[in-house]
């Protein structure tokens, strides 16, 4: 039986969904899709079949947001509003279909990077959590870490700098590099405000592509060989476990329930 | 981000509710000849929504893509669009801003789709609180009444055919407005609506309001001086 993270939505049945939901998080620019392309042969070649998924993708929502960000008109609100349309369409026609079918999900970025974002902006972090509390917990979430004067280099020999990743409409700024530099920071502080919550299994994306591939193929391997799908009960648990050692270790080493 | 309560703005916010034959688009009208004879700043907030929520929104009904969670969503991205670029805007500027439905709307349909009660009314916490909401209670046979005599037929989710209530629209609509009149009945409390007795003469039903709307307008901004 899978969990949401506090509402189910009508008609959403959450037994019987056998596939696995392993969402690849991290900021603008660090090499999520990179990865996933690598990921997806991978995965296939061992017999599991893979439907990839990203934001902005639903068949409902995603052209409007696009053409919306072409002229900056939505409000904070709005767009957050938008992107949530998106992601539960994405979520009841492609993501459960695929699980309940067996699938391997792999979705680039899922509900964090809205939360994040929307939380910089200055939204109420209470008000974005709870709309995304119809979401599906993930078996896993992988997080891929990167300081943003690592970041910054990979943008401008990829991509080049682009409005909405460089915070303009937070941060304007005749200089972009200047604007990227906060917002990206402010996201990547918000991003670690997120790992324990959420249990991110965090990757140094530092490191070289094969590097972080093969990281990712241990990680998704443990998750493949495991059979139950988490539960609010467990991720909260295990929060609570790994948290508490920093202000009570001498107590938790009693219990044994450590490492 | 602020969260729904009374707003501080100089304008007011005016708000009519009830299920469609229940005449508050009537009462509404009427009200806003009487509020600009006054010599009050009054608007329609006309729903302005941005053409891209838009046609997401009638796209989705067209092609019956909606679920009711998407339906939910994107009607709140169209309201989100109307609150942060039609209604903030005119309260600030002081003017009298007339609603023809706003969040219980959302609240009725949703709820009765099957959305979670709590969850929708914190989706809509960025709505501001109307500085009165009426509500026109009136009996399911008298709206279908009303309605029946002027109306071709109804529109897919209007009916809420995408329920499965009934595979006849006229039936089906009848069974899912009696859903929305239950919920309405017990928003009554929790907003404190201002009920007014829609099987009233309609003439009965606006001095009511007059009064009530007039108490309420101390403060706001008359543009001229009453004729």
């Amino acid at each position: 039986m899978r969990s949401t993270y506090g509402v189910v939505l009508p008609e959403m049945k959450l037994d019987n969904l056998p596939g696995k939901l392993i969402v690849i998080e991290g900021t603008d620019g660090v090499g999520r899709s990179t990865q996933i392309q690598l990921l997806r042969p991978w995965l296939e070649q061992q017999g599991r079949a893979v439907v990839d998924t990203g934001m902005t993708r639903s068949k409902l929502a995603g052209k409007g947001i696009k053409q919306a960000k072409q002229g900056h008109t939505l409000g904070r609100v709005t767009l957050n509003l938008f992107y949530a349309t998106d992601f539960a369409d994405r979520l009841e026609n492609e993501i459960v279909p695929a699980l309940r079918a067996g699938f391997v999900v792999l979705t680039d970025r899922y509900t964090y990077s809205l939360i994040a974002r929307a939380v910089i902006r200055g939204i109420d972090p209470a008000w974005v959590r709870n709309i995304y509390r119809f979401a599906l917990i993930p078996d896993a979430v992988f997080y891929l870490k990167i300081g943003v004067d690592d970041l910054i280099p990979r943008v401008v020999f990829s991509t080049g700098f682009d409005y909405w990743e460089s915070g303009m409409d937070l941060y304007p700024s005749e200089d972009m590099y200047e604007s990227f530099r906060k917002y990206q920071s402010a996201l990547l502080g918000e991003f670690g405000n997120l790992v324990e919550e959420y249990q991110f299994k965090v990757i140094d994306a530092t490191q070289d592509i094969p590097v972080v591939f093969e990281d990712l193929r241990e990680g998704i391997s443990d998750v493949l060989a495991e059979s139950e799908p988490p539960s609010l009960e467990t991720v909260a648990a295990q929060g609570r476990r790994e948290a508490a050692p920093a202000e009570n270790s001498p107590p938790a080493d009693n219990n044994g329930s450590g490492n | 981000m602020k969260r729904y309560g009374e707003h501080r703005f100089p304008g007011k916010l005016l708000v009519v509710e009830g299920i469609d034959g229940s005449g508050k688009s009537t009462q509404l009208n009427l009200l806003h000849q009487w509020l600009r004879a006054e010599g009050y700043g009054t608007v329609f907030s006309e729903w302005n929504s941005s053409p891209l929520v838009r046609d997401t929104t009638r796209r989705g009904k067209k092609k019956k893509m909606l679920t009711p969670a998407s339906f939910c969503l994107i009607h709140a991205t169209d309201f989100a669009d109307r609150m942060e670029h039609n209604i903030i805007p005119l309260l600030k500027a002081g003017a009298v801003v007339l609603c023809d439905r706003y969040i219980y709307t959302a609240f009725a349909r949703d709820v009765a789709r099957g959305m979670d009660p709590g969850w929708v009314r914190e989706l809509y916490a960025f709505a501001v609180k109307p500085t009165l909401a009426f509500y026109f209670r009136v009996p399911l046979e008298v709206a279908m009444k009303r309605l029946l005599n002027g109306r071709s037929g109804f529109k897919f989710y209007e009916a809420g055919m995408d329920m499965e209530l009934s595979a006849d629209p006229v039936e089906s609509f009848e069974l899912f407005q009696g859903k929305i009149l239950e919920e309405y009945d017990k928003m009554i409390p929790e907003f404190d609506l201002t009920v007014v007795d829609a099987t009233l003469p309609i003439e009965e039903q606006q001095t009511r309001m007059r009064q009530l709307v007039k108490s309420k307008l101390a403060q706001a901004k008359r543009l001229r001086v009453a004729p």
